[in-house]
């Protein structure tokens, strides 16, 4: 009886052991001088492997974590202005000619002048595919605190492209290292780097815009979403990028700050023109009116966005309602399909023709939290007009969306306008000479349109072209664009300074610090 | 005698539950209130009359679609242990009774699988045949048949010397004739109970897989998937993750205790207090 007793109380107090290691008040386990910052989105599986701009979308973790600044930079209201360029003249039309801004040094001790810009750009023409179809240099002259760039033609974008964040301005005297580390001109120098794991950084003691208000930075790689909420709520982490829309009420309370702006990111469906199904008219057209977007923000986007028309959000007057996109109509698709020929014969539910079976693979990935979310989504609106939807989401959708035999349609996330400019969307992803043309899309109109968007410097007629162009894609079902996000970021209270950005280049900031009173 | 009795009361107990649960599995589909994959009504709705485990975030019944995932949960495991069992079972007895090359190599395959931690290994396999609940099953049912091969190989060898097994033999019965009506009989009966006791082992192992992405795909409502979809909502709407958590909970004791019981039931010991 005695030993039952001892038993009963030896499990009571294991179990308070155990209950114990549950509880956890947030507090941060670094020292107020360090900034923590998780981040779902800083790995290979987002093309951003290190902080080296001049590497795939590398320039954004540069760019976001103030290690490199860009010539001109976008003000809240998405206007241009210089940054480390202090004016610029166009001379004429392929001729510009950049001053840059005095008493700018790299971390590495060395000045910002014309001949350290001209041979990082030279470099990042030659090693970077996408930037050398932006930017088409033809060549780049220094002259103390003066660049020139001639371009191969007009390029009425030039400015912005010059914002987009591989064209950081970094020290190629002090080189790229093993890790892809660089040297760049902003409040935080990279130290060490274990790619797809954690970036640590220090205070830019010679920083020339201000003192940066943490004498230390980390950024955590923790791509699910869930870990990254407990990270936050344990005060493992100080600052979250990318946590879920689910997570968000966990942190509408005086302990946390959320900054959040709406960006031109949208999630979209690319479909692959390769893909013996896709290549139907008439399946294209009843994914896009089968998919049920309103829905979808409702309740899975918790209202953090709105059902996109198009590729360009409704800031922009080339966005939002000025194209047309077909409406969530199943009955219309499911007649569509009905007269292709495409007929459920066998009564399972799912269409069949000449024998073949109506099945989509939908690729995506996990590290946007809501794209698996849209594909689950998506795959009940599309069995209701009688097509079967397998879904992958996996962490290498990079390597799988590049062969055009694995996939019928992949679902992504982008920021179609980051320089508030139509042409940048078209030219990565819808041209034949696009690098993320994934699908294998060409419409010879289109090709046009774009070359005349080129060439153009009118603000009002490149809106009209973006609008025409926009319309073509949605006419030939190429892209079914379902939403534009609202982006966030959420803080501990004690921690000011890290805000949302409408184009979502910038985080890390020389704004960032602790929130007085807590001083470093 | 008592004792005995409260064996027998408690295995009709357990008997029963197991029973209840396999006919709940059985007719799921026709238990179900709603269309288990209708992505209709009010998102995150928590537990009431008409939905008696609240919806999950895509409006679908939570109620119907842990009885249908309860269903393939069930199944497949049950699928997935009859398998290591029926072929675990085959290959130790044949290395225990005629031994030599077929042995060694039978048993060196063993010692491989055995030197990984098994759930590593299935994770592997798993990633390997791309995902998908008939892929975790292959992957877990890899490295779970040595368990079974190596029991059986014991036993058979220490039957095989057996004077009955020697009588049979000069009674003029062939090595297949043996091994089926001799020897399988005097072995099966830890072999049940290992495989009963495994069937909640099975479960979790399989639910596991589902809950990494590695078992059964959307929209395929299974228990480990439907708690790794849930998870990041436990904190505001923890019905989510407890309806099928719960019944994975009650499911897996049942199986449990019912390899408990039949453990006992068929433990010599008893069968002296009979005597």
């Amino acid at each position: 009886m005695k030993q039952k007793r001892y038993s009963w109380l030896a499990g009571v107090v294991l179990s308070l052991c155990l209950l114990a290691g549950c509880g956890s008040s947030p507090q941060a386990t670094q020292t107020a001088t360090t900034f923590v910052l998780g981040d779902t989105t800083f790995n290979a599986e987002n093309e951003e492997p290190d902080v080296n701009p001049h590497n795939a979308y590398s320039g954004w973790a540069c760019i976001r974590y103030g290690i490199g600044e860009t010539l001109f930079r976008y003000t809240d209201q998405m206007e241009l202005e210089p940054w480390l360029a202090s004016d610029y003249e166009q001379v004429d039309e392929n001729t510009w000619v950049i001053t840059l801004r005095d008493g700018v040094r790299f971390s590495s001790g060395r000045a910002v002048d014309g001949q350290a810009v001209k041979k990082c750009l030279e470099h990042l023409v030659q090693v970077h595919d996408r930037a050398r179809a932006d930017l088409m240099v033809r060549s780049i002259t220094a002259q103390e605190q003066t660049v020139t760039v001639v371009t191969q033609a007009p390029n009425p974008t030039f400015l912005q492209r010059l914002c987009d964040p591989y064209a950081c301005i970094i020290d190629l005297e002090a080189g790229i290292t093993e890790e892809g580390m660089v040297v760049g001109t902003g409040p935080y120098v990279a130290t060490s780097l274990v790619s797809g794991e954690e970036l640590q950084l220090v205070r830019n003691e010679s920083y020339w815009d201000g003192e940066p208000g943490y004498e230390a930075v980390k950024v955590v790689t923790i791509s699910d979403g869930d870990t990254l909420t407990m990270a936050l709520q344990a005060g493992d982490i100080d600052g979250a990028y990318g946590l879920p829309y689910a997570s968000y009420p966990l942190f509408d309370n005086p302990d946390y700050t959320r900054s959040s702006c709406a960006t031109s990111r949208v999630f979209f469906v690319t479909m692959n023109f390769e893909s013996p199904v896709v290549q139907d008219p008439a399946v294209r057209k009843a994914m896009a009116m089968g998919i049920d977007k309103q829905r979808f923000v409702d309740t899975l986007l918790d209202g953090n966005g709105y059902p996109a028309s198009g590729p360009f959000p409704q800031s922009l007057s080339f966005g939002g309602d000025a194209v047309k996109a077909k409406a969530y109509d199943p009955q219309a698709a499911r007649d569509l399909l009905e007269q292709a020929g495409w007929v459920d014969t066998d009564g399972d539910g799912i269409r069949e023709k000449d024998g073949e079976r109506l099945t989509i693979r939908w690729l995506t990935y996990p590290s946007r939290q809501e794209l698996p979310l849209l594909a689950e989504a998506a795959q009940a609106t599309l069995k209701e007009i009688g097509m079967e939807v397998v879904i992958q989401s996996t962490a290498d959708h990079n390597r799988i969306r590049k062969d055009t035999t694995a996939w019928d349609v992949y679902a992504s996330a982008m920021v179609t306008a980051p320089t508030g400019d139509g042409e940048y969307f078209f030219s990565t992803h819808c041209l034949s000479t696009s690098v993320a043309n994934n699908g294998e899309y060409y419409n010879e109109t289109l090709e046009q349109l774009a070359a005349q968007m080129a060439q153009t410097f009118d603000p009002e007629v490149r809106g009209q072209l973006a609008v025409e162009m926009s319309q073509l894609l949605l006419d030939d079902d190429a892209f079914i664009f379902c939403s534009h996000l609202q982006m966030s970021m959420v803080t501990r209270s004690d921690v000011t300074g890290l805000v949302a950005h409408p184009c979502d280049f910038y985080e890390i900031t020389v704004d960032l610090a602790p929130a007085q009173g807590d001083g470093v | 005698m008592r004792g005995t009795k409260r064996i027998d009361l408690r295995f009709a107990l357990l008997l029963g539950l197991a029973a209840m649960l396999l006919a709940v599995v059985a007719l799921a589909p026709q238990l179900c209130p709603h269309d288990p994959n209708a992505q209709v009504f009010e998102v995150l709705q928590p537990p009431s009359w008409a939905h008696w485990c609240g919806t999950d975030r895509y409006g679908r019944d939570l109620f119907s679609r842990v009885l249908v995932g309860m269903q393939t949960s069930v199944c497949s495991t049950l699928a997935l242990v009859v398998l290591i069992t029926i072929f675990g079972t085959a290959v130790g007895v044949a290395c225990g009774y005629w031994g030599g090359v077929v042995d060694g190599v039978c048993m060196a395959i063993c010692d491989v699988c055995l030197a990984f931690p098994p759930l590593v290994l299935a994770l592997a396999l798993a990633a390997l045949f791309q995902g998908g609940l008939a892929q975790a099953v292959a992957a877990l049912a890899v490295v779970s048949w040595p368990k079974y091969a190596r029991l059986t190989r014991s036993q058979t060898l220490a039957v095989k010397e057996a004077d009955f097994i020697q009588a049979a033999k000069l009674a003029g019965n062939t090595g297949p004739q043996l091994l089926v009506r001799h020897i399988l009989p005097h072995v099966l009966g830890p072999i049940v109970v290992t495989a009963t006791l495994d069937v909640g082992t099975m479960m979790m192992e399989l639910a596991g897989l589902s809950f990494l992405g590695l078992g059964a795909q959307p929209p395929t409502a299974e228990l480990g998937s439907m708690m790794s979809a849930g998870r990041s909502m436990l904190q505001t709407h923890p019905w989510v993750i407890f309806a099928p958590g719960g019944a994975m909970f009650v499911a897996v004791s049942i199986f449990h205790l019912l390899g408990d019981g039949v453990r006992d039931h068929l433990d010599p010991r008893r069968n002296i207090y009979k005597r």
